[in-house]
């Protein structure tokens, strides 16, 4: 039966030589039950250490684990009733997929027939009917997956913990896996957790998104927001391919109050959030995605580097004149080529402002009812 | 829990990991205790005392002192270096090029390993009763072929005879342990990238310079490895050379281990001075492996 | 590939005539070092199977198969010792071996998986032992087996002898349970698997190829030995065949020929090995030292 998992202040340390590296840094979210939630974020972030100490396998030096009133903290992994799928996939070599599957009921004292029951469904669920009797050695890279996917699934956890599964498979492989383990997470009551560093992943698969900073709580959201509401550049700049493009400006007092500006743009600031940062520097940040050519209220000029072409899309790469790259993700570019000047906007209803610190001081809507604001009076 | 862990206890698994580290430090702990630590201490024990068995007189460092200036010491001490370079050499030498023509050649490359395996596997008697048959004067093969050929007038002792004593016995050695060599480079020369020879062509490099610039930096480390352990390995042979001469003739063989025996068991036992030889033995090799490790750091050409 | 180290022809010589050149050295060599290693054991099989009458006809020895014979290994075995000292090599090596490889497993593993303080320590020592020449070793347990009144016995001797095996064999345990990834036991306890039971159902089973090589070479190195039996016993029932048979160079009336059907029978477990578990000793190399 699924169950949310709670952590409070949980913190892991390491001490090697001499020197002590804090893993995990006092983290506090509760993953709500059922969920699909994904632990996102540079490498060193922690993410790892996270889903170990979830699983068991490491523990916390300070602070608690529950699995909905259940205190885990100090219950070992083998009582914890959570599976996991390891990056490395670890199947026993020495033993069919059959008993690879089972191993974990058999463990349990579950009767062989009832064990060739529930691996047989496991196997059909995941497509891998065909190779049960087979050795793991004998499996490819994304059958072996499937065994390790099916052993977790035949468990009946309540919580399923996946190991960056996937980042030893090609893209084909990855795509397919995929949907796999979606359908898993519709087919099985079980909160999941998954950990990886390939953010698409992250963005496509889950309910909510942890993204982790050197050990810290970033930002816990569903994808959506933290595409659109990120609260700091570190996560504006993490989500979305190519990154977001980030402009220096200062806050400025202006005729209808306080504006940001920047070389090529003068935003005008909603008065409640920007009023004491009058002669602050700020940065400016925007999508590429939110940036078109010759459209938006704020333009600013771009000297293209290289055009790449993806699909239907276009990306272009490029310098504003005054030096910082800025990067387009449109449709629709024209001709544009190297060394062509190119004349980009937005509106400010989808740009974000980060403090000298990172954190965001407002964003999107904000920013654009400032702009209604300033243009009605 | 973690599988690498520290013994400062969690609760909860707190005793089967405990029980765990005790099953299988205990035995290990106990065993070295008893069949290392202990004889050996006993061993330094002794080493200070002259006539320890008997009369125990505390001599300090007398065993010592009287053992290194012993005339027999500067011999044996010469024919362990002679014995456990040229030994170790030789089958670098050998063991090299052998790994190199069977890195090459697959077919037939299996027999040829089982065939290298198997003087290694042989007790160290066999090895002996063969090579002393092929090297006797009388119905030795070895013999039989170089007067046959005119190369000698009349048949060589070889085992008993002060000159060749020694090169026979380094023979014998090799026949017996050069295969060591030989698997270890071939293990390390398949596990150099093919790519980079064919880069190599690639850019242009002959043979011999593809040799020199990539089969030999990358087989440095197991070199170094094989000459240390080889050689502190011949360094402490006892039973090859004892079993071919016995130390003879005229101590031509003796090496410092047969001098230890010798010193233990022969005549008067002398166990302070036996002991006592035991302990120089370790200090030179001890010194030796420091001075080895600093100046060729060969534990980083090897993931240890 | 490359690396057969020869001069640089390329310049005088077609690339095609170079490989030629190359191949014949290779197969010249590979054929000089196969007669080195074979000349030794076929003489004894040869003087071993042949009657002594034929080996030594005239004074020169016959080395080509004129005839076959059991009779030599006949004598061994109603005039010698042999038969005793077999049984005595059989009951000290499987002893042995069996000691050395639990103990080797164990604390191969061990090593690997916990950390605790005195670890180095304990990793040096193994090490240390390792530098030791058996004779060493053998001078002050004589006198300790001695004074407690343990010469002669197959304990004292499979002591003596696991002593001498198991540093190498707890290094390469110890090197060979790296390989084992941390995750296959991880995996098993997330499934509920104790850590006892995770060993003997999941790590034991996966090490099998380095417990092998462990056991092979202990095995060689009990089989094998001579300097231990040799001070331990001194009882001539007791002598392992190593020790028996080194007798017979000295008695007159044991000739050549008893004496290689005496060697034939010692190298016939480590020809069984040799044939049967190669890739388990390999293996074993590969391993033990050199990644």
């Amino acid at each position: 039966m699924a169950r949310p998992i709670r952590l409070d202040d949980v913190r892991k340390e390491y001490h090697t030589a001499g020197t002590t590296h804090v893993a995990v840094d006092d983290l506090s979210l509760e993953i709500p039950e059922g969920s699909f939630t994904t632990i996102v974020g540079p490498s060193g972030c922690g993410k790892t250490t996270t889903l170990r100490m979830i699983a068991g396998l490491e523990t916390p030096i300070s602070g608690t684990i529950h699995f909905g009133d259940r205190d885990v903290t100090e219950v070992r992994p083998q009582d914890r009733n959570a599976a996991m799928v390891f990056q490395s996939i670890a199947l026993y070599p020495h033993m069919t997929v059959r008993e690879n599957i089972a191993y974990g009921l058999k463990v349990a004292g579950v009767s062989k027939v009832e064990r060739d029951a529930a691996v047989d469904e496991a196997a059909e669920t995941l497509q891998i009917s065909e190779q049960l009797e087979k050795m793991p050695a004998e499996l490819s890279g994304g059958q072996q997956q499937r065994v390790a996917l099916g052993s977790a699934f035949v468990q009946d956890p309540d919580v399923l913990l996946l190991d960056e599964p996937m980042s030893d498979l090609d893209a084909k492989l990855k795509a397919e896996l995929r949907v796999e383990v979606q359908r898993l997470h519709q087919e099985m009551d079980a909160t999941m957790v998954y950990v990886t560093h390939d953010q698409t992943e992250a963005m496509t698969m889950s309910d909510h998104v942890l993204l982790l900073e050197e050990g810290r709580l970033a930002q816990f959201a569903p994808p959506g927001d933290l595409f659109d509401c990120p609260v700091s550049q570190y996560v504006a700049e993490f989500i979305g391919t190519p990154s977001t493009n980030t402009l220096p400006a200062t806050v400025e007092a202006g005729d209808h109050g306080p504006t940001i500006v920047g070389e090529q743009f003068e935003i005008p600031a909603p008065e409640p959030q920007f009023a004491d940062r009058i002669g602050d520097s700020v940065t400016l940040g925007i999508r590429p995605q939110y940036l078109s050519p010759d459209e938006g209220d704020h333009r600013i000029r771009v000297i293209v580097n290289v055009v790449e072409q993806l699909g239907t899309e276009f990306v272009v790469h490029g310098t504003s004149v005054d030096g910082a790259h800025v990067n387009v993700v449109d449709e629709n570019v024209g001709e544009a080529g190297a060394d062509d000047e190119l004349s980009v906007g937005f509106d400010a209803a989808d740009a974000f402002v980060f403090d000298v610190d990172g954190e965001t001081i407002c964003h999107g809507d904000a920013l654009g009812a400032a702009r209604s604001a300033s243009t009605s009076q | 829990m973690s599988a690498v862990s520290t013994l400062q206890g969690r609760l909860g698994e707190f005793d089967e990991k405990r029980l765990l580290l005790f099953g299988t430090f205990v035995p290990f702990t106990l065993f070295f205790v008893l069949v290392w630590g202990v004889p050996i201490g006993y061993a330094l024990g002794m080493s200070l005392f002259s006539d320890p068995t008997g009369a125990a007189e505390f001599a300090f460092l007398g065993n010592y002192v009287d053992v290194v200036t012993s005339e027999l010491f500067g011999t044996a001490l010469v024919n362990s270096v002679v014995y456990a370079l040229s030994s170790t050499i030789l089958s670098l030498v050998l063991g090299l090029g052998l790994a190199l023509v069977v890195n090459r050649e697959i077919k037939g490359g299996n027999a040829l390993r089982t065939m290298m395996i198997f003087p290694y596997l042989l007790p160290t008697l066999v090895v002996i009763f063969m090579w002393t048959f092929l090297l006797d004067p009388n119905v030795g093969a070895m013999n039989q072929f170089l007067l046959d050929y005119g190369l000698i007038q009349e048949p060589l002792a070889f085992f008993s005879s002060t000159t060749w004593a020694m090169p026979a016995v380094v023979v014998t050695s090799v026949w017996k342990y050069g295969s060591f060599a030989f698997f270890i480079l071939l293990a390390r020369l398949q596990a150099i990238d093919p790519n980079l020879y064919e880069r190599a062509r690639v850019e242009g490099a002959s043979t011999w310079q593809a040799f020199r610039d990539i089969t030999i930096p990358n087989l440095r480390g197991a070199i170094l490895i094989i000459i240390l352990v080889r050689g502190i390995w011949m360094f402490n042979k006892f039973d090859i050379i004892y079993l071919a001469t016995r130390g003879g003739p005229l101590d031509a063989t003796t090496t410092l281990p047969i001098m230890v025996y010798e010193l233990a068991f022969l005549g008067s036992p002398n166990f302070g001075g036996a002991t006592a030889l035991a302990g120089i033995m370790f200090l030179l090799l001890a010194a030796v492996a420091v001075v080895y490790f600093w100046a060729f750091n060969p534990e980083q050409e090897v993931a240890a | 590939m490359l690396g057969l180290g020869k001069g640089a022809a390329g310049k005088y010589v077609s690339q095609r005539t170079q490989e030629r050149v190359r191949r014949v050295a290779v197969i010249l060599t590979a054929l000089l070092v196969a007669v080195f290693v074979s000349i030794p054991v076929y003489v004894m099989i040869a003087i071993a199977f042949q009657p002594s009458v034929t080996t030594f006809r005239g004074g020169q020895v016959n080395l080509l198969f004129d005839s076959f014979t059991f009779d030599n290994f006949i004598l061994l075995f109603t005039e010698t010792g042999t038969p005793r000292y077999l049984f005595n090599s059989f009951v000290v090596t499987a002893s042995s071996t069996l000691l050395a490889t639990a103990l080797s497993v164990a604390a191969g593993y061990g090593l690997t998986r916990f950390e605790f303080r005195g670890k180095t320590m304990a990793a040096r020592a193994v090490l240390f032992a390792y530098m030791f020449s058996p004779i060493v070793l053998a001078i002050p347990l004589y006198v300790i087996f001695f004074s407690l009144n343990m010469l002669d016995s197959y304990f004292a001797l499979t002591l003596a002898l696991t002593g001498i095996s198991a540093p190498f064999g707890i290094w390469l345990m110890w090197q060979y349970f790296q390989t084992v990834p941390v995750a296959l036991e991880e995996s098993a306890w997330i499934r509920g698997a104790s850590r006892t039971r995770t060993l003997w159902e999941v790590v034991l089973p996966v090490a099998r190829p380095g417990t092998i090589a462990t056991a092979i070479f202990s095995f060689s190195v009990a089989w094998n030995d001579f300097t231990m039996a040799r001070v331990v016993m001194s009882q001539n029932e007791m002598y392992p065949i190593t020790v028996g048979a080194s007798l017979f160079l000295d008695r007159v009336t044991i000739g050549w020929s008893e004496t290689m059907a005496a060697a034939v029978l010692m190298s016939l477990p480590p020809f069984a090995i040799a044939l049967f578990l190669q890739n388990y000793l390999l293996q074993g190399f590969n391993v033990g030292g050199l990644e």
